[in-house]
């Protein structure tokens, strides 16, 4: 019983760092119903903005955030313009398969500038081991949960009392509706997509100190990350907060029982299981998924 | 012979090739064209026919592979016996897929085969034991027809021409037969099929069975062909991709498609590979850079591919000349 409070705490580190990644995921499904299959490419991104600055500068990757949050907003505004926009009304293959062809870009554009090295950034805080509740921590992994907390409480934050934010729910709750009293429902989309760009290339940032950078490390956070938002009900922002807790759990406690090489199985056992008899997520409204929104 | 014509011209120069040329590369070449695009194929029977756009078939063509692959060293059995099971095996695996997706639409869809085919990548390449986990599995090479093994690329391109072949026949019937209006209609409008009385849900789990029965055989003879199976490559996402790719440039929901997809797509990745191999290994991947792009604006611009594109003008320009 004595690792109990060192999986609780590994957990809510854990889950904090996937809740950021998610929550971008889910407030650009629910605003413009479009899933995002390229997300795990904005990561991997963000991963190598923070590699090349601290290689090349020796710049720290928490820094960087300040260089990180305008970029990946800038960047999701381009790409919304040149790639998303066009597709926004059209039908599921071709958003599938347009999020497809960026995700299957953007990594080999990596792969042909940086190769496929893995590559790593060891700033001095992940040397530092801190010891919360008898488990041992290195303080990136700290600082990483709180800067991903902070980001994602001011993301709830904007949605709930600012006005863009009313307005972005507004667009979600019914397009056609906010069209009709008069709101410019393309810029939402556009705002809706640069800020769930700008969240994942900061959480690639926060991330870089404690994985590997490669052209392909999006997929597996992305995976977790649909995983994350499945459970918690694809467009629900507070079930991706939940859901990424959950993941968080299984990923820990399947790990300590089972070892790490099997924990996988369990959350894309768990991922099929809750597709299949609640796609809607366990928290969202039934039948969601028929629709196909 | 109507509607055949691409077809013929097609298969018809994949078949005269090896009379005239000999060269090992392009051999190769002609060989991973139709590999693919009868995989792609195979993709088409699920993805484009009853619209159940699947993103995780990599885990069908890795069942193929794997049974012949694991039959072959482990018990000496015939490649043939491993491509029976292998099928045997994925239509199960399709019907249990598809039965369970079967509610699922679009990314959910795609959502739930990608997690199905990362399932099997990781019991692959961890379950060292009756797998041989992350190392892969080396195919044994025997020479002769019962086992698969032929030193002559000649040889390959006909049995390969021949899983084209019978890929391109189910796709046909898929276009003609009563079945495969069946299927058009769930795939347009699922209620009115309903209403019409088409058991909508059993044939969109056949058809991903079908599907996977086919894409598994893909997998043995590629297995077979390439003499390795690597579990981060045949259950790969990017594999999966692939069949999709091939299939949507070249028109999706036709039967020349996959075929005119992996023609483009597979002669300009070996050509690069050729180019760049001995400069640095990571510029191969510029041929993905393209190929992202090319996507991005097939389904933009061209959605029905450019078979279907391409077959548009020529009936247009036929009512032309007739009127």
């Amino acid at each position: 019983m004595s690792a109990v409070p060192q999986l609780l705490v590994s957990t809510v580190l854990l889950g904090g760092i996937y809740a950021l990644i998610a929550v971008g995921l889910t407030l650009i499904f629910g605003i413009m119903r479009v899933v995002n299959f390229a997300h795990g490419e904005f990561l991997m991104l963000g991963m190598y903005l923070a590699f090349w600055a601290f290689t090349l500068w020796h710049i720290d990757p928490y820094f960087i955030l300040v260089v990180a949050v305008p970029l990946f907003f800038a960047v999701g505004l381009g790409v919304y313009a040149l790639v998303m926009r066009g597709v926004i009304h059209a039908s599921h293959n071709v958003q599938i398969f347009t999020t497809v062809g960026l995700s299957t870009a953007l990594q080999n554009l990596a792969l042909v500038f940086w190769t496929g090295d893995f590559r790593f950034v060891r700033p001095w805080h992940s040397g530092v081991v801190l010891r919360i509740g008898g488990g041992a921590f290195n303080l990136s992994q700290v600082v990483a949960f709180a800067v991903a907390v902070l980001f994602t409480l001011s993301l709830f934050a904007f949605m709930k009392w600012t006005h863009a934010g009313r307005v972005m729910r507004a667009t979600a709750q019914d397009g056609e509706a906010a069209t009709l009293v008069g709101i410019n429902t393309d810029r939402v989309y556009r705002l809706a997509f640069a800020i769930g760009i700008a969240c994942v290339g900061v959480a690639g940032v926060l991330i870089s100190p404690l994985y590997s950078v490669y052209p392909t490390a999006g997929l597996q956070f992305v995976l977790l990350a649909y995983v994350v938002v499945v459970l918690g009900g694809l467009g629900d922002m507070v079930g991706a907060l939940l859901g990424s807790l959950i993941v968080a759990a299984v990923e820990v406690i399947g790990s300590y029982l089972f070892g790490s090489a099997w924990k996988e199985v369990i959350y894309f056992v768990l991922f099929i299981a809750v597709l299949v008899l609640r796609p809607a997520g366990l928290f969202g409204q039934r039948g969601a998924e028929a629709l196909g929104v | 012979m109507r509607g055949h014509a691409l077809a013929l011209v097609v298969f018809g120069a994949a078949a005269l090739t090896p009379l005239v040329l000999h060269d090992g590369f392009f051999l190769d070449s002609l060989i991973l064209i139709l590999m693919w695009g009868a995989v792609s194929g195979a993709w088409n029977v699920a993805g484009g026919y009853a619209g159940q756009v699947s993103l995780g078939h990599s885990a069908f063509f890795g069942i193929g592979a794997y049974s012949a692959a694991l039959m072959a060293t482990r018990w000496n059995a015939s490649p043939w016996l491993g491509m029976l099971v292998g099928a045997v095996v994925a239509t199960g695996a399709g019907l249990i897929i598809g039965y369970l997706a079967n509610r699922l639409k679009g990314p959910y869809f795609a959502l739930a085969t990608i997690a199905f085919s990362q399932v099997l990548l990781i019991v692959a390449s961890r379950w060292r034991a009756f797998t041989a986990g992350s190392e892969g599995v080396p195919v044994p090479f025997r020479p002769g027809l019962w086992t698969l093994g032929f030193a002559s690329k000649v040889s390959w391109v006909y049995l390969v021409l021949g899983l084209a072949l019978a890929v391109y026949a189910v796709q046909v019937y898929l276009e003609r037969s009563r079945v495969g209006y069946q299927l058009a209609g769930v795939r347009e409008d699922e209620d009115a099929a309903q209403a019409l009385g088409i058991p909508s849900r059993r044939l969109k789990v056949v058809a991903v069975a079908a599907s996977a029965a086919l894409t598994s055989g893909c997998g043995t003879l590629w297995a077979q062909y390439v003499g390795f199976v690597d579990p981060f490559y045949v259950f790969s996402v990017d594999l999966s991709i692939r069949f999709a790719l091939n299939t949507i440039i070249g028109g999706i929901g036709t039967a020349m498609g996959p075929f005119v997809g992996s023609i483009l797509i597979t002669s300009l990745e070996t050509f690069l590979r050729a180019t760049f191999s001995d400069v640095r290994g990571g510029l191969v991947g510029i041929y993905l850079i393209i190929y992202g792009c090319l996507l991005i604006l097939v389904v933009r611009f061209i959605p029905r591919g450019l078979v279907g594109w391409f077959g548009e003008r020529f009936r247009a320009m036929g009512l032309h000349a007739r009127a």
